[in-house]
């Protein structure tokens, strides 16, 4: 009798503290074998808890699977989604693939015919990342579409046209779609397409289009005449869903025409802002412009990462003139900024409380002007992490500047190969004046922007950083090398040539006890076409579009 | 044997020359056709890829082109190493490819 008290209270223990880890799970740490949407969680960390693979044997990392994607066209560009020993991958044109976690091998595979245009558009065949809920993986297409699959089969269960592609310059979906409740939210390409950018809310079971909210301000103030006509905007990196307030934030891109504001003497709202939506209206909560009035291509398009601290909820969020914004979630107001460098000349310095442009360096028509940092930013889109075990976010910095020269252009949304940028092309490259090195991977506190350590780049690093709960920073550059880092001090433990440059996501998951690396490499985009000019390392790459699953050997 | 050799050798230069014939190069050294080619060259962005002078990313400096294949890439588009350049035969006339073709022949290697 007494052992069976003993026994039922030890069950009764059991529970209680079942119970207990379940409600204080510590935030970034849920669902910890998968890597269920794009950032991994809806904080956006890109923090995979796992730490079976660490500090200590990260150097015997072997390959475990190679599965190849299909068209290398602008290379590999996704970040791919784990579930359930499941890998969901979508490559160059859309090819959606489920990919069985432990061997690579296909599942399925699903390619929507695409419109011709797509061919000439801008941003095509760019694809970077599928979402999945309601049993079901999404995607917008590079001609502007959404399109629903069923998870099991990869068959189309619905699909709906949402940008107006020919009419819109090609305006079209990079990215996938944030599944937000039983709401999904697209966000169009504009920022150099003469069009006005668009979020749009769909129901995830039937696909009918809810809402759209427009990134081009109906407002004379903020766009005087016709300027915002073709204002741009648009909104092409998937926004963070935080179910606690039941709210999708956007980072949105640049005005047009790019590189110059003659006509439009505004702020041009909502432009390289934040914007916190309602996912069932559409409806705009709040939001906070970063860069107002753009003439130097600083799109705010990047991802928004979500804390809690000292009581506070907060939001993290770089654009891409290289400055972090850190506000308040619940109404966007400036608790601090900072610069990730100290290569910037575009302004003198941004306000760190009100956020209003110090000493802004404006362009004149026909003459090359020196803006650091360059059009493709002091990061690009590819996201930082976040690992809470360091407090630390992990960075790509570019540290490299472009010449701006402005020239008069006609407004011609059918001349889809054109970019409505007011320019012959996104700058001339240069080194920084003062001969440092052009990249480097950094590691910082992401409230105050102190540095604890960085490692120094010839070619900088164009792809998403991981970390994990196994100490471990991995990063990958443009020459296809991927490095494993001491997530503490920044020193390299392993290295592993992938063959091609890096443009895409790192994931870590799990499947049948094994902790996995899964790394997409193969080179593409705009920063292959325009990079070799400054690294010559670069003309010669060869592209690809390859996944590379890594795991310790048994 | 011999006979059927020569003959495709015949068919194939017969095909490569019905798309462009010679007499309908225009005359690529021609400086104001040039000029016109480099003003194209910056209203349609192919600086964008190819750099102001076309020392860019894709440099197109340090080739030997034939005019006839930088016709057809311009039209038709290209594709390389992965990377894709739109085609441009809806945006352009002939006229102007081949102004386009004259400012790229003038900026890349001459064949010796
Ligand atoms: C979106 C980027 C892009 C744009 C815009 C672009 N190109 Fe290209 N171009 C490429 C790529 C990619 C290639 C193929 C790769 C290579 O040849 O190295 C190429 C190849 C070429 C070639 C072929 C060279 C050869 O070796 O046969 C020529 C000539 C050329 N481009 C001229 C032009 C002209 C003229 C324009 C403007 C009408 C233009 N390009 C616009 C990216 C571009």
């Amino acid at each position: 009798m007494g052992k069976l008290i003993l026994a039922a209270s030890l069950g009764l223990t059991c529970l209680l503290s079942t119970a207990t880890v379940a409600l204080a799970e510590a935030p970034g740490t849920e669902d910890p074998n998968n890597w269920p949407q794009y950032n991994r969680t809806s904080n956006a960390w890109r923090y995979s808890p796992l730490d079976q693979i660490n500090k200590d044997n990260v150097s015997k990392l072997s390959v475990a699977w190679i599965a190849q994607g299909g068209d290398i066209t602008m290379g590999i560009q996704e970040t791919p989604l784990a579930i359930d020993g499941v890998i969901y991958s979508i490559t160059s044109g859309n090819r959606v693939a489920a990919l069985d976690a432990k061997t690579g091998q296909e599942v399925w595979n699903y390619q929507p015919k695409l419109d011709p245009l797509t061919k000439k558009v801008l941003f095509s065949p760019y694809s970077r990342g599928v979402a999945v809920g309601d049993g079901k993986v999404f995607i917008g297409t590079v001609d502007g579409r959404g399109i629903a699959l069923d998870q099991k089969t990869g068959k189309e269960i619905w699909q709906v046209q949402l940008t107006d592609f020919a009419n819109c310059h090609g305006c079209n979906f990079t990215s996938p779609p944030v599944v937000a409740g039983d709401m999904l939210t697209f966000g169009s390409t504009a920022g150099e397409l003469a069009t006005q950018g668009k979020i749009f809310g769909v129901e995830a079971k039937s696909g009918k289009k809810v809402w759209e909210f427009n990134t081009i301000k109906d407002d004379p103030k903020s766009w005087p005449g016709t300027s915002g006509k073709y204002g741009g905007g648009g909104a092409w990196m998937p926004g963070t869903y935080d179910a606690e307030t039941n709210t999708v934030f956007y980072g949105t891109g640049n005005p047009g025409k790019d590189f110059i504001n003659e006509d439009r003497q505004g702020d041009n709202l909502y432009t390289d802002s934040i914007v916190a939506l309602d996912p069932k209206t559409g409806n705009l909560k709040w939001y906070r412009q970063e860069i107002k009035q753009d003439v130097w291509d600083y799109d705010s398009a990047y991802e928004v990462l979500l804390f809690k601290k000292d009581g506070k909820d907060l939001i993290v969020h770089m654009n891409k003139s290289g400055y972090v914004f850190v506000l308040d979630k619940n109404d966007g107001s400036i608790e601090n900024i900072w610069p990730v460098s100290d290569l910037k000349n575009f302004v003198k310095d941004i306000d760190k409380r009100t956020g209003e442009l110090i000493g802004r360096v404006e362009l004149p028509m026909n003459q090359e002007t020196l803006i650091c940092p360059s059009t493709f930013g002091g990061r690009s889109w590819n996201a930082g992490a976040y690992n809470p075990n360091t407090g630390l976010w992990y960075n790509n910095v570019l540290d490299f500047c472009g010449y701006l020269k402005p020239v008069a252009q006609k407004d011609d949304p059918k001349d889809y190969g054109t970019g409505h940028i007011g320019a012959s092309d996104f700058g001339r490259l240069v080194m920084a004046p003062d001969g440092r090195k052009p990249g480097r991977l950094d590691a910082r506190d992401p409230f105050t922007g102190e540095r604890k350590w960085t490692h120094e780049m010839d070619v900088p690093g164009f792809a998403s950083v991981l970390t994990t709960g196994g100490g471990l920073v991995f990063n990958g550059d443009p020459t296809g090398i991927l490095r494993a880092f001491d997530a503490d001090t920044g020193k390299v433990l392993w290295s592993f040539n992938t063959g091609s440059g890096m443009r895409s996501g790192i994931i870590s998951y799990a499947v049948a006890g094994e902790q996995y690396i899964l790394v997409p490499s193969g080179w593409g985009s705009y920063a292959a076409i325009l990079l070799p000019a400054l690294f010559p390392q670069l003309e010669k790459m060869p592209a690809a579009s390859t996944l590379i699953a890594f795991k310790l050997p048994k | 044997m011999m006979y059927k050799l020569v003959l495709m050798t015949i068919a194939c230069i017969f095909v490569g020359d019905a798309a462009y014939p010679q007499e309908d190069v225009p005359n690529l050294k021609d400086p104001t056709m040039i000029a016109a080619g480099h003003d194209l060259f910056l209203q349609k962005q192919c600086s964008r890829c190819h750099g102001e002078g076309g020392k860019g990313g894709i440099n197109l400096t340090r080739r030997a082109l034939d005019p006839r294949s930088v016709f057809q890439a311009i039209a038709d588009g290209r594709m390389g190493s992965g990377l894709r350049m739109p085609a441009s035969r809806d945006v352009l006339t002939d006229e102007e490819i081949w102004k386009a073709t004259a400012y790229v022949m003038s900026i890349s290697q001459q064949p010796k």
